[in-house]
């Protein structure tokens, strides 16, 4: 009689981890490799397309950069952001409505002080608009959940399908108040924001680099220092190891969390604001499903700050890679990235198990 | 051989969890129809041993016999059918369920459909054993001995012929023991085998035929209980002669520190759990509380630390009324609160955060300025770890990786490290071993004798007759009355703590925990010169 | 014409109930066992595009059926294999099979997209699942035809929801089932196979799932455009289902018929407007958005009251979302 059975193990070392993962991702492409292949794709080229993001051979290599920063800026902030609430056992997975809510409020204020004040004004107050009414939800979501205890998963859950309603009712009606559309089209389209509502950059030869990118890189770094050094940092680490202990140490749970989870949701509307002010118009599909890649980013990183810029990076890689290898193959589109995201995150998982257990055959009688 | 074969023999099992070894080579065995006390200090490994014999743990090596046939248990199914039932320490209920389906749910004949005669059928096997209960009461709605009950006539029911107790009476009152040792012994008169797993000598040499004693993941012998005293027992367990007693220090005792009055204090869901208690602390004194677990003694620490809110009545302060201050101002006025729950690292520390910022948790946001002061944090830990010898790699050591007895020396060096004049203190030596134990005994009589007012809860009666200078007693948030700990004993304490004796009402024309020289009245303070004579309890 | 309007509102509220009671019932047989399950959505989506297309290429709707079944039912297998077998996290669990279950959604379709809308057998096969009329209850005035002349997967979804009611309650592998979710420590100790219990009940909850994903197919979708997927949102709308139904599967019948109510609203107002001009003549100006926000504001309103109610009769298994460990300690 043979059986299996599992124990927890802490004898895994560091170099050993890494190996697991890196055994994890390969094994990843090489399931993705077996989709491609299946639809007579060659893997190989497909993956050097993905990995170089097109850049070998492109004679405009600035706009592949370009291209993979637009989606990088959203990714790694919304993914900070949300491993702030995560580092409280908030769940909260209201990325996308957060995120769109950020963008609304940017177009709002794009339209409506563009044209009157200058670039160096309307960016600012575009960010602090999308920022606040973000805020606002992340507030109320931690509201309900201190006092009543409401479940935060379902609640930002809720919200981000209402946001979503949101934003397709503002872009599919045409009426006279909907200044958020293109007046010259019969058809509903969202308009052009003004010039001076667009995010500036620096001109580096053919590359623009936009302002998002460096202040995407200081709210990352921000809040590594934030959860690292100072007392909110503090106080967050301690509510969300055991709110028991938080009260007992007397720190105002309450103030806490509505404090993170509104820092939290603020960061993702700015995300939502960057993204709407870099692309000079908002769409109701602008969260590119940011929302829910951040849940899964946030959580691969283990919630470490670095990890999560790293992971960032990879992701956007993945997700504008497929973007540039798909152009050439009609019978595959950007799915394939959520696809590959998927496999990975799996693979990433089934490494943490067996980092974290070994399988231990007991049988026969053949014991010490 | 299988005529005098033991009922249960293990040969050589180990078992490790991680780099850990929890039991190394164990031979144990149990004979038809004896009752085996399991003796052992906490972390000795016994439970882990009887978890493999009830199939919840697989051991690495080794292997068990029964009745002279080896067997092996992989499941808590291999050892229901091979006749080993186990009454676990926290029980293993469904709240919701009612009693007669907690019992149905592992009856192996249940059929597929739930027929509602399966309450009478419960209750009719339950009476066969002896046993009267109501099969449609809800497992919440159960006390703690109900529980335990139930959980005795699952194990019956099921045909256990071994019956595994763990740590049955840590719960229970001393007359509830008396009913369970009752209980064990009619089950033995039946032909059961029972293996009882504790650390209460008293209880073993009332009860048991024979003793195994462990010592450290180690089997160390098994003696007849009638040849053996308590005293060869405690070093068999310890592994070196130890001083059983406690010391009591007598310190001159001080005006009220903390004085209480008509205190009401609410549970969480909205019900009483304090009613109406008056009582004080001196300094220079241990007060012990003494009650079963959830009589109001959680609650009744919170609320002096100001973590829960006080429904009415007062908590004075050299004077100055606690109630409505925040946790923050009391513990600046050194009042210092421990609490350690059942699970040991719910409340006080932060499991996950290093030593260096559990010992920072109270006063982090004392220094100047946005960011937190690391390197005072970790100067006080190292302080910490070198006045009470903690065994920790680094103050930068995740504290839920120390062991049991350096966590809670963290939680008390902490509080001790702000030089309280009132120190609350529950359960201080919860789980730990009896070095560690004497240890927390040690420091909390220290600090009595720099004058500070100890507030001691506590489970275990002999160590609170041994340490405390008196004893306050609760039962469902009311208070029982207050004894000195060298006029009581467990007998009386244990009447109190059911209820069945009542002090407060029993004293005529004097109120019960209300100090002669309560500082309410400065006047009365004035008169009480004689502080030897105490408060009006006597 | 007035009662024409009528029975037709209420029919499509059956048709569009009914995939959330598949869905609903799904969960909530996953949740009994102790596990929550966020992967719905994705769940549904690859029981509906292998269903469908199992059911196009063989033109029979019981392969249908099956296929899309077993595919939802493996799925759950994979729910099961990380979150029981390798003690994953169950909410990111459930967030990958989304996106992974989507993506595969997506990709087949691409695969197959250029034939989708018009595989050759898909109108025949649509029709094998045309209405059944069930004698005498159809003939009912009014409500006859609206809840009695469906086709064989809304009635099936009724008899799911009853038989698992049946099961939960009155049966003792229900019995054992629903102590796993409330505290699979004590199931354990008394013998019941956690394992086993919760692998199949998340693949039998999984499979329903994958049905409710093909009748979207059938009734909703039908065509495959590349943009929208045909589950649409459904499978979270299922999980807040649960919540409202408070886990039952009886009361999510009724549950699922409001929400469906909501979502004809969505399609329906402009004939109820014409028809009743000055009853409901307003439901025209409601835009079309906020019906399809209305189960999701609906549920948060349900989930924010009952939280601030503290209902005490919740039937939440306690012991959901955490994964089971028997040598934790």
């Amino acid at each position: 009689m043979k059986s299996f059975h599992l124990i927890r193990r802490s004898d895994v070392t560091l170099k050993q981890k890494v190996l697991l993962y890196i055994l994890g991702i390969v094994i990843s492409f090489v399931i993705g490799g077996i989709f491609l292949a299946s639809l007579g794709i060659n893997p190989i080229i497909y993956y050097r397309d993905m990995i170089t993001i097109g850049l070998i051979g492109n004679r405009y290599p600035a706009k592949c950069v370009e291209g993979f920063l637009k989606l990088f800026v959203p990714l790694i902030i919304t993914s900070v952001a949300l491993s702030l609430s995560f580092k409280m056992r908030f769940w909260n997975i209201g990325g996308e409505g957060e995120f769109i809510t950020g963008a609304i409020f940017a177009a709002l204020v794009a339209f409506k002080l563009g044209p009157v004040l200058p670039t160096t004004a309307v960016i600012p107050l575009m960010g602090i608009a999308a920022a606040l009414a973000a805020g606002v939800i992340g507030f109320i979501t931690a509201h309900l959940k201190v006092k009543f205890n409401t479940n935060e998963t379902l609640v930002t859950l809720m919200v981000n399908y209402i946001m979503l309603y949101v934003i397709k009712y503002i872009g599919e009606t045409k009426a006279e108040w909907n200044f958020f559309l293109r007046d010259d089209s019969e058809r509903p389209v969202f308009a052009k924001f003004p010039e001076s509502a667009m995010m500036p950059g620096i001109k580096i030869g053919d590359f623009t680099l936009l302002a998002s990118v460096i202040i995407a890189i200081l709210i990352t770094v921000g809040v590594y220092y934030y959860i690292k050094t100072t007392k909110h940092g503090f106080e967050v680490s301690v509510v969300g190891d055991s709110t028991n202990t938080a009260k007992y140490a007397g720190m105002s749970v309450y103030k806490i969390t509505v404090r993170t989870i509104f820092i939290s949701a603020a960061l993702i509307g700015l995300a939502g604001a960057f993204t709407a002010a870099s692309s000079g118009t908002i769409s109701t599909d602008i969260t590119n499903n940011v929302g829910w890649t951040g849940v899964i980013v946030a959580w691969l990183s283990k919630l470490s700050t670095p990890a999560i810029a790293l992971v960032s990076v990879l992701i956007s890689v993945l997700q504008y890679g497929c973007q540039v290898a798909s152009a050439s193959y009609p019978s595959i589109d950007h799915n394939f990235a959520d696809l590959m995201q998927g496999i990975f995150l799996f693979s990433i998982l089934a490494a943490d198990f067996f980092g974290n257990f070994k399988i231990v055959k007991t049988g026969g009688k053949n014991d010490a | 051989m299988a005529a005098d074969a033991y009922a249960i023999e293990l040969r050589g099992i180990s078992k490790s969890f991680g780099s850990v070894a929890a039991n190394k080579n164990i031979n144990l065995n149990l004979r038809k129809g004896e009752i085996l006390a399991l003796l052992g200090e906490n972390g000795s490994g016994k439970t882990t041993l009887m978890n493999m014999l009830s199939g919840i743990y697989t051991p690495d090596s080794g292997s068990i016999f029964i009745e002279g046939k080896e067997v092996r248990i992989t499941s808590p199914d291999d050892a229901g059918k091979l006749g080993i039932g186990m009454v676990h320490q926290h029980f293993k209920l469904i709240e919701r369920f009612t009693a007669a389906d907690n019992i149905w749910i592992g009856k192996k004949d249940s059929g597929f459909l739930l027929k509602n005669s399966r309450n009478k059928e419960i209750e009719k096997i339950a009476a066969q054993f002896g046993f009267d209960i109501d099969p449609t009461k809800l497992v919440m709605n159960m006390s703690v001995s109900e529980k335990q009950t139930l959980e005795i006539i699952k194990v019956l029911c099921y045909g256990a012929k071994v019956i595994i107790l763990d740590e049955p009476t840590a719960v229970l009152t001393i007359q509830e023991t008396k009913k369970l040792f009752d209980v064990c012994r009619k089950m033995k008169e039946s032909g059961h085998s029972i293996i009882i797993i504790t650390h209460k000598l008293n209880e073993v040499m009332e009860i048991s035929d024979r003793v195994a004693i462990m010592r450290k993941g180690e089997y160390i012998d098994t003696v007849e209980s009638s040849k053996t005293s308590e005293k060869e027992l405690t070093e068999l367990m310890v592994g070196h002669k130890v001083d059983l007693n406690i010391d009591r220090p007598i310190i001159e005792k001080t005006k009220p520190l903390l004085e209480i009055r008509d205190i009401c204090i609410d549970k969480d869901e909205g019900t009483p759990a304090v009613d109406k208690m008056s009582f004080y602390i001196r300094g220079g004194e241990v007060l012990g509380v003494a009650g079963i677990a959830g009589s109001g003694q959680k609650e009744l620490c919170e609320a002096i630390a100001g973590l829960r809110k006080i429904k009415s009545g007062k908590i004075i302060h050299k004077g100055e009324n606690l109630v409505g201050k925040s946790s923050k101002q009391i513990s600046e006025l050194g009042i210092a609160m421990s609490f350690i729950p059942e699970d040991r690292l719910g409340m006080g520390l932060a499991p996950s955060l290093s030593v260096a910022d559990n010992v920072m948790l109270k006063n982090y946001s004392d220094s100047f300025g946005f960011m937190v002061d690391r390197k005072k944090a970790r100067k006080e830990a190292h302080e910490i770890v070198d006045q009470l010898s903690i065994v920790t790699p680094s103050v930068d050591t995740p504290v839920r990786r120390l062991s049991g007895g350096n966590v809670q020396k963290v939680l008390l060096g902490r509080e001790i490290k702000s030089a309280p004049n009132v120190l609350v203190t529950a359960y201080p030596v919860r789980g730990l071993d009896i070095n560690s134990s004497y240890t927390i005994y040690g420091i909390i009589n220290e600090q009595k004798k720099k004058g500070v007012g100890v507030l001691f809860i506590g489970e275990d009666l002999d160590v609170m007759l041994a340490l405390c200078d008196k004893i306050m007693v609760m039962c469902h948030g009311k208070l029982m009355g207050v004894v000195h700990a060298n006029k009581t004993d467990k007998e009386q304490l244990g009447l109190m703590m059911t209820g069945a004796l009542n002090l407060v009402d029993a004293k005529e024309g004097k109120t019960a925990g209300i100090a002669k020289d309560s500082a309410f009245t400065p006047e009365e303070w004035e008169e009480a010169t004689d502080m030897s004579e105490g408060g009006s309890e006597e | 014409m007035m009662l024409d309007v009528i029975t037709l509102f209420i029919f499509n509220i059956v048709i569009y109930s009914i995939p959330l009671l598949y869905a609903t019932c799904g969960e909530i047989v996953i949740e009994k066992s102790g596990s929550l399950n966020l992967g719905v959505e994705g769940t549904m989506a690859i029981g509906a595009v292998f269903g469908f297309l199992a059911g196009c290429s063989a033109n029979s709707l019981p392969v249908a059926l099956l296929v899309s079944f077993i595919t939802a039912a493996l799925v759950g297998a994979i729910f099961s294999l990380f979150t029981i077998t390798l003690q994953a996290n169950q909410n990111v669990t459930g967030l990958t099979i989304t996106t992974i279950g989507v993506a595969v959604y997506f990709f087949v379709g691409n695969a197959l997209g250029k034939d989708w809308p018009y595989l050759p057998d898909a109108d025949k096969f649509v029709q094998q699942s045309s209405a059944i009329e069930i004698p005498g209850l159809s003939q009912i005035p009014l409500v006859g035809k609206a809840f009695f002349s469906h086709n064989i997967l809304v009635y099936l979804a009724v008899v799911i929801a009853i038989l698992l009611w049946l099961y939960f309650e009155k049966t003792s592998v229900g019995l054992k089932l629903r102590a796993i979710g409330e505290n699979p420590g004590a199931a354990d100790s008394l013998g019941v196979h956690i394992v086993k219990y919760k692998y199949l009940h998340i693949m039998l909850g999984s499979g329903i799932m994958g049905i409710g994903g093909l009748y979207m197919g059938l009734n909703l979708g039908g065509t495959f455009e590349g943009s929208n997927c045909w589950i649409n949102g459904y499978g979270w709308i299922a999980i807040a289902l649960v919540i409202f139904a408070n886990w039952s599967t009886s009361k999510a019948i009724f549950g699922t018929f409001v929400f469906g109510f909501f979502n004809t609203l969505r399609i329906y107002n402009a004939p109820l407007a014409a028809t009743f001009p000055n009853a409901l003549g307003w439901l025209s100006k409601i835009p079309a958005q906020f019906f399809s926000a209305l189960p999701f504001i609906v549920t948060l309103i349900v989930l924010i009251v009952s939280s601030m109610r503290k209902s005490k009769n919740s039937n939440c298994p306690t012991a959901i979302g955490l994964n089971y460990y028997r040598e934790d300690r």
